[in-house]
């Protein structure tokens, strides 16, 4: 048997499809235009490339985009000092620091500065207990696309059996928050779990959320579970040549394929979903800020 | 999952009385501690409407609270205020300094939404754990002001010779100010846990593979003996009134009996989980009462001193 593969390219194009045309109808019936500011900090590599795809996606949605890019010996004040003005900007509706700050920097302290109606990762502690306590939050990007592809799937997951692998803040955690609020039976498992094989069997949908590669085997997989791959490592590729890298996920793609019933790539499963969903919070936060109806179905 | 405990002929009650006395010791000596420093803890207790649904929890509460030197104040408010009076009382204890910790008792009346009222106390007076930042920092993994059930049942888990890390734990019952707090802060101890509710399967299959079960439903008998684990420890947070002929008594989730045949440990109620959660309120009003001092002091700090 094989497994289906979801494709988190095709979903998250409809996804922002569907966030364009709610940008669209807000521009011509209020005259409002979404605007996302994007904060780097520094020359870290993988993050410019992260920046460089959200502002070009955010644009594309029709939204406004906003890059700040600062030095790497920037100050925390001079960085609190941005985020005080990007929060005080009613033309900014979404804020996102890009992580990680260099080491001078208290990230909490700077993520927590941001207003928690403009918090479009959902890191802040009001967020992140708002959440918790099943009130009207923002939802980190990354699980809020995972449970987008678990719906795309099953539609309804209530009393499912749900494994998330990996009790990591912007991953694990709240991707559990949202399985329990879908009414899934939910275990997190981790690095001190005992037989962490035989908890994973016992899954309907499997989380995986460690970031080492390919961890996850075949043998972990009850036949026919739904994997949801997040992990997102570089290995090295000899074969294609020296020093060259491939990407792999958390979960070994081909034994797991044999036995799941549906699994995410890596690359191009989770992924693409988080831009998606970070412009949809995007969108959701705009219309709270100016009091109008959200629209449904874009967000958890 | 495999590893069996230690099968034991009946399960050992676990005092929560002695557990809560223990605690507030502790709780007693840091309140002196900060009365020395000018900074003696003081609780003010606020009751909407219908007094006699709370009137016992709040006279347990003023009780423990004198015998372990914390100040106890409690205020009644008639049936009728709004949201709108509350939310201003809340403010001006919120700006109060003699005033370390605020505790909204429920029910409240109708018109009063709870968690709007839990969101107008200021965090670092949420003794009751209540408010979002506070439920944040437990999924965050920093343990300050907990909420006081959840905390009081890992409190007693972590009294028992069991290696927490590692442990399999099951919770029954996910409701945001018990079972999840519960959940996250076993997590972040290293256990692996699982959440059970309503729409569970089969919660049975889930309870016997664990080392520890949790019960936070409120339906009394919820849990028999044969959804054991021989020798786990049962934590029963439930609190039901039930009517038996020999007249009303309070009674667990768990059916005792049963499961008592089973468990290595098991809480009884009363007398387990509802002790050490007072204790544990007052020692919220400890450090609640520290963190204000340690705030004040530095809004006042100049650089040299």
């Amino acid at each position: 048997m094989s497994a289906k593969i979801i494709d988190g390219k095709a979903f998250s194009a409809e996804v922002r499809a569907r966030v364009g045309e709610q940008v669209a109808r807000l521009k011509a019936a209020h005259g409002i235009t979404p605007g996302l500011a994007v904060v780097l900090v520094g020359e870290d590599p993988a993050s410019q490339v992260y920046v460089r795809n959200k502002g070009k996606q955010t644009v594309e949605a029709g939204m406004e985009s906003f890059e700040h890019k600062l030095d790497a010996d920037t100050s925390e004040a001079a960085l609190l000092d941005l985020v005080a003005r990007l929060n005080a900007d009613p033309a900014v509706h979404g804020i996102l620091v890009q992580l990680p700050l260099p080491g001078h920097m208290n990230a909490d302290a700077v993520i927590n500065a941001i207003d928690p109606a403009k918090d479009v990762d959902g890191f802040h502690i009001s967020n992140v207990g708002l959440l918790a306590t099943g009130q009207k939050a923002m939802v980190p990007c990354t699980p809020l696309g995972c449970l987008m592809m678990l719906r795309d799937q099953h539609g309804d997951l209530s009393g499912m059996n749900a494994v998330v692998v990996g009790r990591s803040n912007i991953v694990g955690k709240p991707m559990a928050q949202l399985l329990l609020r879908d009414s899934c039976t939910v275990t997190i498992a981790h690095s001190r779990t005992r037989e962490i094989e035989t908890v994973c069997r016992q899954a309907d949908i499997l989380v995986a959320a460690v970031g080492r590669p390919e961890m996850v085997t075949g043998d972990w997989i009850r036949p026919g579970a739904t994997v949801i791959d997040v992990g997102i490592n570089r290995v090295p590729a000899p074969e294609k040549g020296e020093g060259k890298h491939r990407l792999v996920g958390d979960v070994h793609f081909e034994s797991a394929s044999q036995v799941a019933g549906a699994i995410t790539p890596v690359p191009g499963g989770v992924g693409p979903m988080t831009i998606a969903c970070l412009l949809a919070n995007t969108l959701i936060a705009c219309c709270r800020a100016n009091g109008l109806p959200e629209p449904e179905g874009l967000t958890a | 999952m495999v590893e069996t405990l230690i099968p034991a002929r009946r399960a050992a009650a676990i005092d929560g009385r002695s557990i809560a006395a223990r605690m507030r010791a502790a709780v007693a000596a840091e309140a002196a501690a900060l009365a020395d420093a000018g900074w003696a803890p003081r609780l003010v207790s606020i009751s909407v409407g219908d007094q006699a649904a709370s009137e016992i929890y709040v006279r347990n509460q003023a009780r423990a609270a004198d015998a372990a030197g914390v100040g106890f104040e409690a205020r009644h408010y008639p049936a009728g205020t709004t949201l709108e009076q509350l939310a201003d009382v809340l403010d001006g204890l919120n700006a109060d300094p003699r005033v370390n910790g605020i505790i909204i008792q429920r029910p409240l009346p109708a018109h009063i939404p709870v968690k709007a009222l839990q969101r107008a106390v200021h965090p670092l007076k949420d003794v009751e754990g209540m408010h979002p930042a506070s439920i944040g920092n437990i999924v965050y993994n920093d343990l300050a002001l907990g909420p006081c059930t959840a905390v009081a049942a890992v409190e007693i888990l972590k009294t028992l010779p069991l290696k927490i890390e590692g442990l399999d734990v099951t919770v029954i019952g996910h409701s945001e100010i018990v079972g999840k707090p519960i959940a996250f802060l076993l997590m972040g101890l290293g256990a692996t846990v699982t959440v059970c509710h309503h729409m569970t399967r089969s919660v049975a299959m889930h309870s016997r593979g664990a080392d520890a079960v949790f019960v936070a439903v409120g339906r009394a008998g919820l849990v028999t003996g044969e959804m054991i684990k021989p020798g786990a420890a049962l934590i029963d947070i439930g609190i039901n009134r039930i009517e038996t002929p020999g007249g009303a008594r309070t009674v667990g989730d768990a059916d005792f009996d049963s499961c008592a045949e089973v468990a290595g440990w098991i809480t009884p109620v009363p007398g387990g989980v509802g002790p050490v959660t007072v204790a544990v309120l007052l020692k919220n009003a400890t450090l609640a009462t520290r963190l204000q001092m340690a705030q004040t002091r530095d809004s006042f700090a100049t650089p040299e001193s």
